[in-house]
């Protein structure tokens, strides 16, 4: 990471003042996002979205597993994000892992529930599949191969889209002759069910710079940033999770503030990312 | 290209691979059999006492070529040029850098060279402009000139015994650069040029296209304003944490200059990105022509204004063969 | 089991014994790296990226008369079959850094950038068999996109013996099949052999045969590797214009 001057420092403040970015951009425009799907075929799901110079991949496997004991009705899921040193050369041996534990748990706190699994971002009940004794785990692993900012909005729209992706596979279950005994499960190599992901939410960060909020910061213009807001909306508007980063103290208004500007941002933002879905997926089959 | 990733729709993809395919037919000829990658041998004539320069290494009597680039023959001096690779110093370039290390003496600066750049405290003028010996109290006042992170703009004076440059900024036009964004490109697209410094009147933009591939896009100041004097008597007003908003507001650059200043910098990563080389004319042709074609600023790196580019630039060359054939 | 059928000769995936899979190289997929490339063979998919030549960032390790050359290898958790928690700088991992370390430091002319240092980073995207193979092409990509100056350029194969028969570029289920793995790497316009690895008993007749093919093998993906380069050089050269 490059340190910046008082005078480039000060031209960024200006810009996000004056509602003109380094790039042109308005506070609140996302740069062009580009995605595909299917990157990693032996995943059950995989996507890369590159965000700018931000570039990242999220591969989804699902396993046979176990329920926890708190959630016998549920299947598990589970995120890790890594962070590999050709982003930067910090990331080098164990310089790249602060910054994915916290990606890693801010994805979590965004995507899955509270400790009970309620009210997840992803419907958990869908991944089980004999109560109480064998569900579905999914494991999500993202990689940050080159970064530019915001990653943890980009890494949220691959795991959305490779969501849409994955397609668990149909099981076929034996569930033996008394209720104490391990059902057997045959998983099939040929059908698979799509994913349900209409209520799987996005992520959109708001950085605070100055007195003002912008989406989608690059590496720089993070640098300068104050605080940081991330608010997981889905589809409906309802909020799925919160995490606010950086060490200044923001008024309660202002972060009220704050998330209903993410939640008029993220409309747009589902809408595109459902169009590159789309459009993906129609690159996929030809 | 490797730095904008863009979603192109079909049309654009068409219209983009017609128009890479007429760059390529307008290649001439010559230089496509004088490319060569690692370990290809270059045709020499043995007898005439070649030199070998840049690029190239001798096996068993043959020149091989260390380098993917282009062969170059000057007179008896046969190189490699090659494409993208750090920066390759010349003395008398001009070049943009940034410091990173105060050192006794000196200041270090990175210049997207393998090693960094060392301008000397006696390579600069002092702030009160008088020319003199300087002294301890200088020394440790060398913050006050440049800080840490600051970008300077400055001219190579020489090789070190170890290989880094030396730096000297003795000159007005060189110094603290402040006000605008640096950019950087890959340095085979800078080409030495009589004039690196460019001020661009309607735009009240300066523009330093330093041969390291550091661009500096900024408002532009009245000598007199970058006076280091002046500068340090504005300094105690500039301390951000005392500031209020309203009264930085007061002091950023102005709406209409930072459209200008956006608009050439979005056109240097467009041109760079494309991997046009970057010269003063066709920068402001691009900015010209996306603000004639009422682009938005954000859409200049956005697909169709990047087809768009692409289109211009064969036009472009078509015209300068057919004045040339 | 079958690695090769009796019959028809041909192996578990259609391939004949002497056949290498398919390979792909791209340049430039790191915007921010000096030189960067994406290396597969079959599904084995690596990114490669090379940051230098660049100053010294650890004064200590500094050499005056030559670059310093680092390298780290890493596996993404997605990577294998069977997904695991990869722990960083486990053994396997420093024992393949430390591989293409010297390989790459054998072929770099160090000694023209003196003072400085040149860190190659290699990550694993997806492994089916000949990692090491695919990290040093993607590694040679890189470096000659970073215009780093290189006696020659550098490519590796594997090949191994199963069913008494020598067969080229091991695919992940016949590597773990328990047979000898031989991994050559070598500089191909020099012919000289740089690096070679086995594990596992051969017969010294088979092993110069297994050797042999390994070798060829090197040859072809040097071949395909100078096209890349080639092609690359071209496209950035008509681009540029005069």
């Amino acid at each position: 990471m490059v340190g910046l001057s008082t005078g480039e420092k000060r031209f960024i403040h200006g810009g996000i003042a004056q509602d003109l970015r380094s790039d042109g951009r308005k506070r609140l425009h996302f740069r062009p996002f580009c995605v595909e799907t299917g990157v990693i075929p032996q995943a059950n799901g995989s996507a890369r979205v590159r965000l700018g110079a931000t570039d990242v991949i999220v591969s989804i496997k699902a396993e046979l597993g176990k329920p926890s004991s708190f959630q016998p009705d549920k299947g598990k899921v589970a995120i890790f994000v890594d962070c590999s040193p050709t982003a930067a050369p910090e990331f080098e041996g164990r310089g790249g892992e602060e910054l994915s534990s916290e990606l890693s748990f801010a994805l979590e706190r965004c995507f899955l529930g509270g400790k009970t699994g309620a009210g997840a971002g992803i419907d958990l009940s869908s991944l089980i599949i004999v109560e109480g004794k064998v569900c579905w785990d999914l494991y999500i692993d993202g990689l940050v191969v080159s970064s530019d900012g915001n990653l943890l909005d980009a890494l949220a729209a691959a795991i959305k889209v490779a969501l849409s992706n994955t397609g668990i596979p149909k099981v076929n279950v034996d569930l033996g002759p008394s209720p104490d005994d391990q059902p057997e499960v045959d998983v099939s190599d040929e059908e698979f069910l799509q994913f349900d992901t209409s209520g799987v939410p996005v992520v959109v960060t708001l950085t605070k710079v100055g007195r003002h909020y912008i989406v989608d910061a690059t590496l720089e213009e993070e640098s300068q940033m104050s605080s940081a807001v991330s608010v997981s909306v889905n589809r409906h508007g309802h909020i799925c999770g919160l995490t606010k980063r950086g060490g200044a103290g923001l008024d309660p208004s202002v972060i009220l503030d704050m998330i209903s500007v993410a939640k008029h941002v993220s409309q747009n933002l589902i809408s595109v990312l459902d169009s590159e879905i789309a459009a993906a997926e129609a690159n996929a089959k030809e | 290209m490797r730095d904008l990733q863009l979603p192109l729709n079909q049309t654009q993809r068409v219209r983009l691979q017609a128009a890479l395919q007429q760059l390529q037919d307008l290649a001439s000829q010559a230089s496509a059999s004088s490319l060569v990658t690692v370990a290809d041998t270059i045709p020499v004539n043995n007898e005439d006492g070649i030199l070998k320069g840049h690029g190239t290494s001798e096996l068993d009597g043959q020149v091989v070529a260390t380098l993917c680039g282009v062969v170059e023959r000057v007179n008896k001096l046969v190189y490699v040029r090659s494409l993208r690779a750090r920066y390759k110093p010349e003395v008398g370039d001009i070049i943009v850098g940034r410091v990173i290390e105060i050192a006794p003496k000196r200041w270090r600066l990175e210049i997207n060279f393998s090693q960094d750049a060392v301008l000397m405290l006696s390579s600069m003028n002092l702030p009160d402009g008088i020319q003199r010996r300087r002294t301890a109290v200088d020394e440790l006042n060398m913050r006050s000139i440049f800080e840490e992170n600051d970008v300077v703009c400055a001219e190579v004076r020489g090789f070190q015994h170890d290989g880094s440059l030396h730096l000297q900024a003795r000159s007005q036009k060189y110094g603290k650069l402040e006000r605008g964004q640096l950019l950087t490109v890959p340095a085979y697209l800078v080409k030495r040029r009589k004039q690196h410094f460019h001020r661009l009147e309607q735009y009240c933009v300066d523009l330093i296209l330093g041969c390291n591939g550091f661009i500096w896009v900024g408002e532009h100041l009245e000598t007199g304003e970058n006076d280091m004097l002046e500068d340090r008597e504005k300094r105690p007003e500039i301390s951000k944490t005392n500031m209020i908003h309203e009264e930085q507001e007061r002091t950023f650059t102005p709406l209409e200059v930072r459209r200008h200043i956006c608009r050439i910098a979005n056109a240097v990563r467009l041109l760079s990105a494309l991997g046009f080389i970057l010269t003063v004319e066709s920068i402001i042709d691009t900015v010209e022509a996306s603000a004639s074609s009422n682009i938005e600023i954000k859409d200049m790196l956005g697909p169709e204004f990047y087809v768009q580019t692409v289109e211009r630039e064969v036009q472009r060359r078509i015209l300068l063969s057919r004045k040339k054939g | 089991m079958e690695y090769v059928n009796p019959l028809t000769g041909f192996r578990l995936d259609g391939r004949r014994p002497n056949e290498m899979r398919q390979i792909r190289g791209e340049i430039g997929v790191v915007a921010k790296a000096d030189g960067s490339a994406l290396f597969e063979m079959g599904n084995t998919k690596v990114i490669a990226a090379v940051y230098g030549p660049r100053e010294v960032q650890n004064k200590g390790q500094q050499i005056n008369n030559r670059a310093l050359v680092r390298c780290e290898y890493s596996m993404a958790n997605f990577s294998t079959g069977d997904r695991r928690r990869r722990p960083k700088g486990d053994r396997r991992s420093t024992e393949i850094s430390l591989v293409i370390r010297q390989t790459m430091e054998a072929c770099i002319l160090t000694h023209l950038l003196p003072h400085s240092q040149i860190d190659i980073f290699v990550q694993v995207l997806q492994a089916d068999g000949g990692t090491r193979s695919a990290c040093i092409n993607a590694a040679t990509l890189a470096l000659a996109d970073a215009g780093i100056p290189m006696r020659d350029i550098v490519t590796s194969c594997s090949a191994g013996y199963l069913c008494s028969t020598p067969l080229l570029d091991l695919n992940y289920i016949e590597d773990s099949a328990g047979g000898p793995d031989v991994t050559v790497g070598m500089l191909a316009k020099m012919d000289k052999v740089t690096l070679l690895q086995m594990d596992a008993k051969l017969p010294m007749d088979i092993f110069e045969n297994v050797m042999q093919l390994a070798i060829e093998g090197c040859k072809a993906v040097a071949h395909y590797i100078r096209e890349v380069l080639l092609e690359h050089t071209k496209q950035l050269e008509c681009h540029r214009g005069a």
